[in-house]
């Protein structure tokens, strides 16, 4: 049953063996071939990994393979623009390269190998149990021997004139593998991205305005400044994360797009010279699926990880007031058990200010107050999964051993005082970390400079 | 000594219990002239959308232009229709609120990509050059019916078929007509298949069948 | 060596170069993003530090430089090709090339072409066709423009230094080597500008006698003595007066206080004593403006006295005019208009300023030219028996190509005729 959940993955690498099929028609054994076995080394190492390393390692290696699969479609679809808008396109070396069998088997195996990864990233933890590891691997074993078989039956049905570009190739290999990864926390890279963008355009944009000598805020009209604004507003990070994510797809639609005619001025019968021409318009729409699908596929993975379907423990946070002297007293062991391991939100209010914040007890058994926010994100607040807290805002993964440190996007530590049996923290102190942490993430907001 | 464009043997067609078209057999060389007469119902029509890929026969076999038009998908069929034969009917079937020139380019646009200098190079080949923006409409008879030459020679076909094409025209119209498929015929070379009640219109082929009841009963040779 | 020359002028005049360079800042920036939270800056400090990383920025207004020579002279070797005197590497300046043979004279084209819009002209041999308007000025202030804001960037990142200065009504402009007027009076007015909503002006008088005195705005900011002046906020400079009961001499103290935008606060401490205040200037009634106490030329002041952390009491009091209780007495005799100013030593701003403006012509100019009148060429050259066709076209390629191709049709067709 558990095995079902691979079908997501398993689709995925379905789908880039089918792209590759048909993009090396001439290659299909070597495609199939190396594909296998780089889905099967992918799992096997993987499974090492995990095995041999804490998991940080495995997670980590794989997630950068698959950022720089993203960087390297990145280098392609910008070449293909260039590469087709040139003057003249001589058939380059390059272009010669790919089609080699060398180069299809080289992908089919390392885009089989990364696919097969990140199917054992789904369980990592599943592989120290014998047993349910050894009914795991014959059960997906069997699902990927279907999908194989569908896959082949799939590709002889497609019309010939189908034919996939060498950026349609890639296009699409990655944006299945971010579609795969994408509904793994640990490997998504979208959340990431979009944290790193809005950090990236906030920065540049400071520099920029600053560097042309823009007047502050104060002089500019508050219309206008609304619209620049928008630029260091949190949202952008999310919608220049959007324009990253797909540039690529459209920069090789466009390079399909502007991809030369044939030359028929040669033939001397008008419907001959039309008739190539509409054959070469036909092939170059054809080419244009591939990438418009993998547009899709990416917008799948993006909506994935923007709205994760993993279960997180949330609690609602408890309305709490401090006593007489201004500290808030929590006992360890009231309604609720503070040493069970599990985050407990609580909401402070005094006046109208409101502070919210969560205790809880780290793997070493150290007890932590800390704010339920993080010194660079907006307040979205923190959830618990497996072995960490995430931040619902950028969807970072703080591992429960460094809960309680600060820093980065970790939540703030609030000092906080053990009185026999109870948690005591000062509300006047909790009040005010809330206010300048909340602030400092809204700062940039509203003043820019 | 020309290569046979269309071969048929025992080609039939029959719509239900009717029988349009008895089992028929005939040759066409390439680049003929072929005129085909007989009274209204015997046939001539049927003969026509058969051989253009119009229509599917009952039973025979067709050859035209080296392919077996029985043998052919419907795909296969369109794009014959496409590339390979031109066709003029007596009714125009122009689209009215295009434009002559845009008329054409619509046949362009069937067979691949529009392409305006091309179609108004065909509508001055038909005398046209100067109508290219009237609408159908705004065409006497004669004019439409160049439209539909200019149309239906635009893809460069190897066949033209025409189904009385001058069947409502005047004698004057009739015979510009009838010189410009001769012109034409001239340069591009292509087979031409005309059916026709007019034996004058007949005798500007080089050879005339008659059809009745489905079958083909006379033919002549003209000597011109 | 001339084999050299011509190798690295095409390398150098790639259009590779932008994207090559830009990809690799980037990736510098995804690596320095791995180590500090400060990526652009400490990108922009490696820059400004490093010869290297420096020569490599300057790929880019070179590579503008080198395409700005190679398309002029492209479009030099067009103009003669078309005028018939080229016909030299036909297949670099044209889409399309086709060569035809043909009999011994050009078939008249001329009335053909210009029945669908080209103007044309024969030289000899050779029939030129062309309508639309040439895209090459827009290429040219588009590559300048390029040229321009990348090194005006090159220039801002390697050799930015700025100041920051408090320009004070009554004293000397602060430049660093002492030669500024007297800042005469500062005015804040509000202005009703599509951009900006206030308008802020410095009118200094020259230090040297006899020369015109000058007023510093906020956009485009005015140089002094090679930069810029620009305004960063508004803050007031106060002399101030404090007498207390354990304090019977009392003390005196000039201070600046950054209390703009209303409601903010900033503290003096008193020299020499345990007192501090704390001064804000209150928010305005609703419905007048949020800085009229320093568009007017009356400010009230909020403050509270402290004594070590306790509050003693808090008060208002008006600028030159004093505040007394319990034996405490605070006057303001002087209070006067501060604006905090940066002095910006950079040439590259007006480097990017212009490239802004030739961005916006090219974009403009380009537009409506690829739109409704792109450029299209034909060039008919006839030699010993053959025809050698060319077409060029910038848009309405399909369209363009058609006629090209009717032309051809037409001249092999007057082939066919003479046989
Ligand atoms: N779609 C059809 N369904 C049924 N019968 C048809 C169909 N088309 C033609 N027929 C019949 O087939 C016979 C031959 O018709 P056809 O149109 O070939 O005659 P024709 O020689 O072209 O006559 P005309 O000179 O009047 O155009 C007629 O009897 C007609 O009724
Ligand atoms: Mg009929």
């Amino acid at each position: 049953m558990v095995a079902l959940k691979l079908i997501p993955h398993l689709l995925s690498w379905a789908g880039i063996l089918l792209v590759l099929l048909r993009g090396y028609s001439e290659r299909r054994s070597v495609v199939m071939k190396t594909s296998i076995t780089g889905f099967t080394g992918g799992v096997a190492g993987a499974i090492i990994l995990f095995r041999t390393f804490p998991e940080t390692i495995p997670f980590g290696s794989i997630k950068t393979a698959l950022a720089v699969s993203f960087f390297l479609l990145w280098v392609f679809s910008v070449a293909a623009v260039y590469s087709s808008t040139a003057r003249r396109v001589p058939i380059s070396r390059r272009g010669r390269f790919v089609n080699t069998s060398l180069c299809a088997g080289a992908v089919a195996f390392l885009a089989g190998m990364v696919a097969g990864a990140i199917c054992t990233c789904r369980f990592p933890a599943t592989a120290s149990n014998t047993l349910t590891f050894i009914v795991l691997v014959l059960a997906a074993g069997a699902l990927a021997y279907a999908l194989v078989f569908c896959v082949r039956i799939i590709e002889r049905l497609l019309p010939p004139s189908f034919t996939v570009s060498p950026s349609g190739m890639l296009i699409a290999v990655v944006a299945f593998l971010l579609f795969s990864s994408s509904s793994i926390l640990r490997l998504d890279l979208f959340s990431p991205l979009s944290m790193k963008v809005m950090k990236g355009i906030h920065d540049f944009v400071h520099q920029f305005m600053e560097s042309i000598l823009i007047p502050d805020h104060l002089f500019v009209r508050s219309v206008v400044w609304k619209y620049i604004g928008i630029l260091f507003s949190k949202g952008v990070g999310f919608w220049g994360g959007m324009v990253i994510w797909f540039t690529p797809a459209f920069l090789i639609v466009l390079a399909v797009n502007f991809e030369r005619l044939p030359s028929v001025a040669h033939i001397r019968q008008g419907a001959q010279r039309r008739k190539l021409l509409a054959a070469a318009i036909k092939a170059r729409r054809h080419r244009l699926v591939i990438p418009l699908l993998s547009v899709v596929i990416l917008a799948a993975a993006a909506y994935q990880s923007s709205f994760p379907s993993t279960e997180y423990w949330d609690p609602k946070p408890i309305p709490i007031s401090a006593n007489q002297s201004g500290e808030i007293i929590i006992p360890k062991k009231g309604e609720v058990n503070l040493e069970d391991g599990k985050l407990h939100k609580y909401l402070f209010k005094q006046g109208d200010r409101e502070a919210r914040f969560f205790i809880m007890v780290t793997p070493e058994g150290q007890l932590t107050v800390d704010l339920d926010a993080c010194a660079i994100c907006k307040p979205d607040g923190y959830g618990q999964a497996e072995g960490s807290v995430i931040c619902y805002y950028c969807k970072t993964l703080i591992p429960l051993e460094t809960v309680g440190k600060p820093g980065g996007c970790n939540p703030v530590p609030v000092v906080f005082s053990v009185k026999g049996d109870n948690v005591a923290i000062n509300g006047m102190t909790l009040i005010n970390t809330w206010g300048s942490t909340v602030q400092a993430t809204t700062r940039v907001k509203e003043g820019g400079k | 000594m020309a290569e046979t464009i269309i071969e048929t043997n025992g080609l039939t067609r029959s719509y239900g219990d009717i029988c349009a078209l008895k089992p028929l057999d005939l040759q066409v060389p390439e680049g003929e002239w072929l005129s085909v007469m007989g009274h209204s119902g015997s046939g001539k029509s049927t003969l026509m959308n058969l051989v253009g890929g119009l229509d599917r026969p009952s039973d025979g076999s067709l050859r035209v232009g080296g392919e077996d038009l029985l043998a052919l998908s419907e795909d296969g069929l369109a794009r014959f229709r496409r590339e390979f034969v031109g066709i003029i009917f007596q009714q125009h079937h122009l689209i009215p609120y295009l434009t002559a020139v845009e008329n054409v380019m619509m046949a362009q646009y069937f067979h691949s990509v529009p392409d305006e200098a091309e179609a108004r190079t065909a509508l001055e080949r038909v005398g046209l050059g100067h109508r290219l923006k009237n609408r159908p409409g705004e065409l006497s008879g004669g004019e439409q019916q160049r439209v539909c030459i200019a149309r239906a020679i635009i893809n460069s076909p190897k066949l033209l078929l025409g189904d009385e094409p001058t069947g409502n025209l005047d004698n004057k119209s009739t015979i510009m007509v009838m010189e410009l498929l001769k012109e034409l015929r001239a340069e591009e070379r292509f087979t031409v298949i005309m059916v026709t009640h007019n034996q004058e219109v007949a005798a500007w082929g080089d050879r005339t069948i008659y059809l009745d009841d489905g079958v083909l009963v006379r033919e002549e040779r003209m000597n011109s | 060596m001339k084999r050299l020359f011509r190798a690295l002028f095409t390398a150098g005049s790639s259009r590779a170069v932008p994207p090559l360079v830009i990809g690799f800042f980037f990736l510098f920036y995804i690596g320095v993003a791995f180590f500090t939270d400060e990526t652009l800056i400490t990108l922009m400090a490696f820059t400004r530090n490093s010869f290297v990383l420096a020569l490599i920025l300057a790929l880019i207004p070179l590579n503008s430089v080198f395409r700005l020579v190679g398309e002029t002279s492209r479009f030099m070797l067009m103009r003669s090709t078309m005028s018939g005197k080229n016909k030299e590497g036909l297949v670099d300046i044209f889409d399309e090339v086709v060569e035809i043979p043909v009999s011994a004279t050009v078939p008249n084209l001329e009335n053909r072409l210009a029945a669908v819009g080209y103007k044309t002209c024969r030289t000899g041999n050779v029939l030129a066709a062309w309508r639309g308007i040439n895209s090459f000025p827009v290429r040219l202030f588009f590559l300048v423009g390029t040229f321009c804001i990348f090194t005006g960037i090159l220039i801002t990142t390697t050799s930015r230094s700025s100041l920051r200065e408090m320009v004070v009504e009554g004293e000397p402009l602060p430049t660093p080597d002492g030669s500024g007027g007297i800042v005469e009076r500062i005015t804040l007015a509000n202005s009703s500008g599509l951009i900006l909503s206030r308008n802020l002006t410095m009118k200094v008088t020259p230090a040297v006698p006899g020369s015109k005195s000058r007023e510093f705005g906020l956009y485009p900011p005015s140089r002094y003595g090679g930069a810029f002046v620009y305004p960063r906020y508004l803050g007031l400079a106060l002399y101030l007066r404090f007498t207390a009961p354990d304090m019977p001499a009392g003390a005196d103290t000039h201070c600046f206080l950054n209390v703009y935008p209303p409601g903010k606060e900033d503290n003096v401490v008193i020299p020499g004593s345990p007192y501090r205040v704390i001064f804000s200037i209150p928010e305005p009634e609703t419905g007048s403006d949020r800085y009229i106490s320093y568009m007017s030329d009356t400010i009230t002041f909020g403050f509270k006295l402290l004594k070590g952390n306790d509050v003693l009491f808090s008060g208002s009091v008006p600028g030159g005019g004093e505040f007394v209780r319990d034996g405490f007495r605070l006057a303001l005799p002087d209070v006067r208009r501060l604006v905090v100013t940066d002095l910006i030593y950079d040439n590259g701003v007006l480097f990017i300023w212009w490239s802004a403006l030739l961005f916006c012509v090219a974009a403009a100019l380009w537009l409506p030219i690829r739109v409704f009148s792109p450029r299209r060429e034909m060039l008919f050259r006839f030699d010993h028996g053959v025809m050698t066709a060319c077409s060029l076209a910038e848009g309405r390629s399909r369209k363009h190509a058609g006629v090209f191709h009717e032309m051809l049709d037409m001249i092999d067709a007057g082939k066919a005729g003479e046989e």
